[in-house]
């Protein structure tokens, strides 16, 4: 009997330790972040109002190509991220409509407002008003001062396409003689940034050429014509003008054409390819510099709606469509400036 | 519960040596066993948690590593970006000849292969790029399967991946290379970033050594198998090649995807850790057999295990051997009290050991000893009782001296003594019925005395003037109680000193006292009965013969001193060795014969009669 009992025991102990297998059967011994685990199989529970962002796109101006390639990108991104774009701008480059159309804006309750500054200055108390009221305020394309808003989207690192813009036409004019510059609004603080990197450049390595005058043309075509023209008939011995707006280029080189100038006043400067195409290619305008305007508008409504959603741009971030980003305190710099000329202007179509 | 108290009942039934086996199996080797088995599992179980919660870590690592790898061969695309004319081969839309055509097919395939096959990663076996209708392509092993011309529709333009990064695997794609290579095949669509367009899709065909690296990295034993899988099942790569590519038919069961469970099957117990990459949708495995964690473990336990079982087998052996060596004794013992029970008192309980058992079977043998002795002396003390009483009885009157009496009286008849006849006849008459009415062992001291004065009364009749005597009157009495004596002791002294006084010469004298003395002895008012005679005495060395023969036996012959050992022994059996008879002699002067006796009252004599009473029931109860 108790050698059963002895036996019973030790078959027991011996045999507990391999517990009869069957067909598979589980037990999970650790399970990592539950939550997570929980979350995967429907994620949508973390997003199940997925909130439509209103963004408030406002550019300097309206219905000149550059702003509207600008558009076409913003709404390709707000398509993408399904948020709501509303793009209005004033007809002209005029502060007083811009900031009329802030305040429509904020009435329509948007989420965020990405704005051109026209004049950095005069728009800065809309600007702040708007921070107040919980809008999230970027700046892009051109700039205001850094308590108007939360970020600046910028196309290019001002100073090197100010003296990258300053190289091209030195190249052309054999680094010597007068030229003078083309600039949008009078006010604008990145156009005048850029002003500013062309005179060290020039003042740097470029002795023998002399800036005569910097006139504005307020991004209006025909006034960029007329001011070109003037320039022309002005200053005999110009070599060359810088375009510093979308509109400068364009105007000046059908001035030079006109004037039969064509190879004797270099044209160079920030514009669109498509605009500038006829003229690179019959010699009235050297080069065009310039980004993909569809790209700034696409990365500016994608940057709005992540800093919305929590998601600050931040230095070395791969952005899906646009590549990797450049972040410099508060300022995003998008890329590098692309120059057209008559070789590659026909790959773009914008 | 009415089972357990039976199962209790049992236990009590059981034999000493099975509650002994029972209770050591119950203290011992239950307790040892359960513990072995308790601390085996919390170990091996510990093993478990810490293996299970520390490999979905590892496995964490793990996949940081291989999508850190994928996230470096997912940008490689971007690297057709780095030449403006390669991007400007890909914007082209339309050529104007066959030539046009061949000639940016051959720049692209040359810049892939030096970007891709010859740079960037030795894991890149093969590039592909898709781009309005052109296939560009750049490998380096040969493959077999695809059509690229149809992948246009398949994988084409209108793909919405928007710029992100896809995975293929060889069974989504059919494409194999020579001696079926594991591989991925990283999609991405060339986005022209300017003009907002699509440009084309490259494939990036990767060889999976990267995670083979990876997974070596974590884990070298040739145990564990590794495995990673899509969310679906389908292995990416696993360390056994052949199963690479297969399905994992289990992939519905897992309880989880991130974290680690023990899977039971056929082919035994598994630990299986996962987890789960939330980037690329792949679930990454780490499978070994419990075994090998416990292997060491499991030499420990068999090693551990049969030592168990030899000391149990040993302990029980030497506990059994033990609890013998306890209850054989025992059980001799109950055998030998039944002996004893049986009244059979020469038994020896033979036991060498000087332990509590031993010490037992030495006061048994001992008091079985003592028992015997006991009731030798009772025995011995009771037919010494009775035969005294029994001499007593016979010698109170004996038929010689009643002959004796009767001749003097029929002497005193013949001379006519009428007085003398009335008296001897009156006085014997007494005699007679002192003996027969008086069955108790005691009288008072006054009937002893009167009936000795009787006798010698009666003696005296006959000697005449050869026999004179003396009683002193005076009787101590306990105020005015009665004192007791035991019968019949005064009478043989002084036929002893009428006989031997007469032997010797003409006349002899006799005195009686009777007095109250302290005794040094007993340390008490004894009594005292002194008879003293003037006869021959006896010579010292006679009187120390009489001495030695009244102590030592009373009844061995009925020679002359038997009277006096007779008196002596009742005495001593009465009342103990203090007291009894004591014998002073002078040779030519005198005897003096002192018979020593407690102060014996009415109450006592009751006592001792009552006692008397009991041992006879009791003896006769014990022998019936």
């Amino acid at each position: 009997m108790r050698i059963g009992i002895a036996a019973l025991l030790l078959v027991m102990f011996v045999s507990a330790c391999q517990s009869a297998g069957q067909q598979n059967r589980y037990e999970v011994i650790y399970a990592m972040d539950k939550n997570e685990a929980v979350a995967s199989p429907g994620q949508s529970a973390h997003e199940e109002e997925p909130r439509k962002f209103k963004i408030g796109v406002v550019p300097k101006l309206v219905e000149i190509p550059y702003f509207n390639l600008v558009e076409e990108g913003a709404r390709e991104a707000a398509a993408q991220l399904g948020a709501e774009l509303v793009y209005r701008g004033p007809p002209i480059a005029d502060t007083v409509q811009q900031i009329r159309i802030i305040e429509e804006l904020m009435v329509e309750g948007v989420d965020a407002l990405a704005v051109s500054a026209n004049d950095p200055e005069k728009l800065l108390p809309a600007l702040m008003k708007a921070r107040q009221q919980g809008i999230q305020v970027i700046t892009w394309d051109s700039d205001t001062y850094r308590e108007g808003r939360d970020f600046f989207v910028n196309m290019v690192d001002d100073e090197k396409l100010g003296r990258h813009l300053m190289d091209t036409l030195a190249w052309n004019t054999g680094e010597k003689g007068e030229f003078a510059i083309l600039t949008g609004q009078q006010k604008a603080a990145t156009l005048n940034e850029w002003i500013k990197w062309m005179k060290v450049q020039q003042e740097t390595y470029y002795p023998d050429m002399k800036l005569v005058e910097i006139a504005a043309t307020d991004d209006d075509p025909q006034k960029a014509y007329e001011t070109a023209k003037r320039m022309l008939a002005k200053y005999p011995n110009l070599a060359g003008l810088i375009g510093n707006s979308s509109v400068g280029p364009p105007a000046a080189a059908q001035a030079v054409k006109e004037a039969g100038l064509t190879g004797k006043v270099k044209v160079v400067g920030l514009s669109l390819p498509n605009l500038m195409a006829p003229y690179l290619t019959d010699g009235s305008a050297q080069v065009a510099t310039l980004w993909s305007p569809k790209k700034l508008g696409y990365l500016t409504v994608v940057l709005a709606v992540r800093a919305l959603a929590g998601q600050p741009p931040e230095d070395g971030v791969m952005l899906p469509n646009v590549g990797i980003i450049r972040v410099n305190g508060d300022v995003v710099v998008m890329g590098d400036p692309v120059d057209f000329t008559k070789e590659n202007v026909n790959q773009y179509d914008f | 519960m009415i089972s357990n108290l039976r199962g209790k009942l049992a236990f009590t039934r059981f034999r000493l040596s099975t509650k002994l086996m029972v209770t050591y199996i119950l203290l011992t080797v239950i307790p040892m066993s359960l513990l072995g088995y308790i601390s085996y599992r919390q170990y091996t179980k510990s093993i478990e948690e810490q293996i299970g919660e520390y490999m979905p870590r590892f496995l964490v690592q793990a996949d940081a590593n291989i999508e850190k790898h994928m996230e470096e061969l997912s940008v490689l695309p971007e690297m057709l970006f780095n030449s403006e004319s390669m991007v400007a081969i890909l914007r082209r839309d339309a050529y104007q000849s066959r030539a046009d055509l061949n000639r940016d097919q051959f720049e692209m395939n040359s810049f892939l292969n030096r970007t891709y096959l010859n740079g960037a990663s030795p894991d890149v076996i093969g590039v592909f790029l898709l781009s309005k209708n052109r296939v560009f392509e750049s490998t380096r092993l040969s493959y077999s399967g695809i059509d690229w011309s149809r992948a246009f529709t398949d994988y084409g333009q209108d793909l919405e991946l928007r710029g992100s990064v896809k995975v293929m695997l060889p069974r989504d794609v059919g494409l194999r290379f020579v001696d079926n290579i594991p591989y991925v095949l990283i999609m991405k669509p060339i986005e022209d970033v300017d003009n907002r367009r699509k440009l084309g899709t490259m494939f990036i065909a990767v060889r999976l050594n990267f995670i083979r690296n990876v997974l070596q990295d974590l884990e070298n034993s040739d145990q564990a198998d590794m495995w990673l899988m899509t969310r679906e099942g389908q292995i990416i790569y696993h360390t056994d090649p052949e199963l690479t590519g297969t399905f994992d038919p289990n992939i519905d069961q897992y309880p989880l995807l991130s974290g680690s469970f023990r899977k039971e099957s056929g082919d035994g117990a598994r630990l299986v850790s996962m987890h789960e990459s939330k980037e690329l949708d792949w679930v990454l495995v780490h499978s070994v057999p419990l075994e090998a964690l416990t292997a060491r473990t499991d030499f420990v336990r068999k090693v551990t295990v049969l030592v168990f079982i030899g000391l149990v087998l040993v302990s029980i052996f030497m506990y059994a051997l033990f609890s013998i060596r306890v209850t054989n004794p025992l059980k001799r013992l109950n055998q030998l009290m039944k002996h004893v029970e049986m009244g059979k008192f020469n038994v020896d309980l033979k036991v060498q050991s000087k332990d509590e058992i031993g010490t037992l079977a030495a006061s048994f043998n001992s008091m079985v000893a003592t028992i015997r002795e006991l009731i030798q002396q009772n025995y011995h003390i009771e037919i010494r009782q009775k035969e005294a009483e029994l001499y007593a009885l016979q010698s109170q009157i004996n038929p010689h001296f009643m002959y004796n009496t009767l001749e003097t009286i029929s002497m005193a008849v013949e001379e006519d003594e009428k007085e003398t006849v009335v008296e001897m006849v009156s006085l014997l008459g007494r005699m007679l019925r002192f003996s027969v009415s008086n069955k108790s062992k005691f009288v008072t001291i006054t009937q002893e005395v009167q009936h000795v004065r009787d006798y010698l009364t009666i003696q005296k009749f006959r000697f005449e003037d050869r026999l004179s005597f003396d009683i002193a009157e005076s009787v101590p009495s306990q105020a005015g109680e009665a004192l007791y004596t035991p019968n019949f002791v005064l009478q043989p002294i002084v036929e002893n000193a009428i006989k031997y006084g007469l032997e010797a010469r003409k006349g002899v004298d006799i005195r009686i006292t009777v007095s109250e003395e302290f005794s040094a002895r007993s340390g008490k008012q004894d009594l005292v009965f002194r008879i003293r005679d003037n006869g021959p005495g006896i010579t010292a060395g006679r009187l120390a013969q009489l001495e030695q023969a009244i102590r030592e036996d009373a009844w061995s012959g009925k020679d002359s001193g038997f009277g006096l050992s007779n008196v002596n022994a009742r005495i001593v059996l009465l009342h103990g060795q203090d007291y009894g008879v004591q014998l002073h002699s002078i040779e030519g002067i005198g005897t003096e014969v002192a018979v020593r006796i407690p102060v014996i009252r009415a109450a006592e004599v009751e006592r001792i009669e009552r006692e008397a009473k009991h041992r006879a029931t009791d003896t006769n109860l014990d022998r019936g």
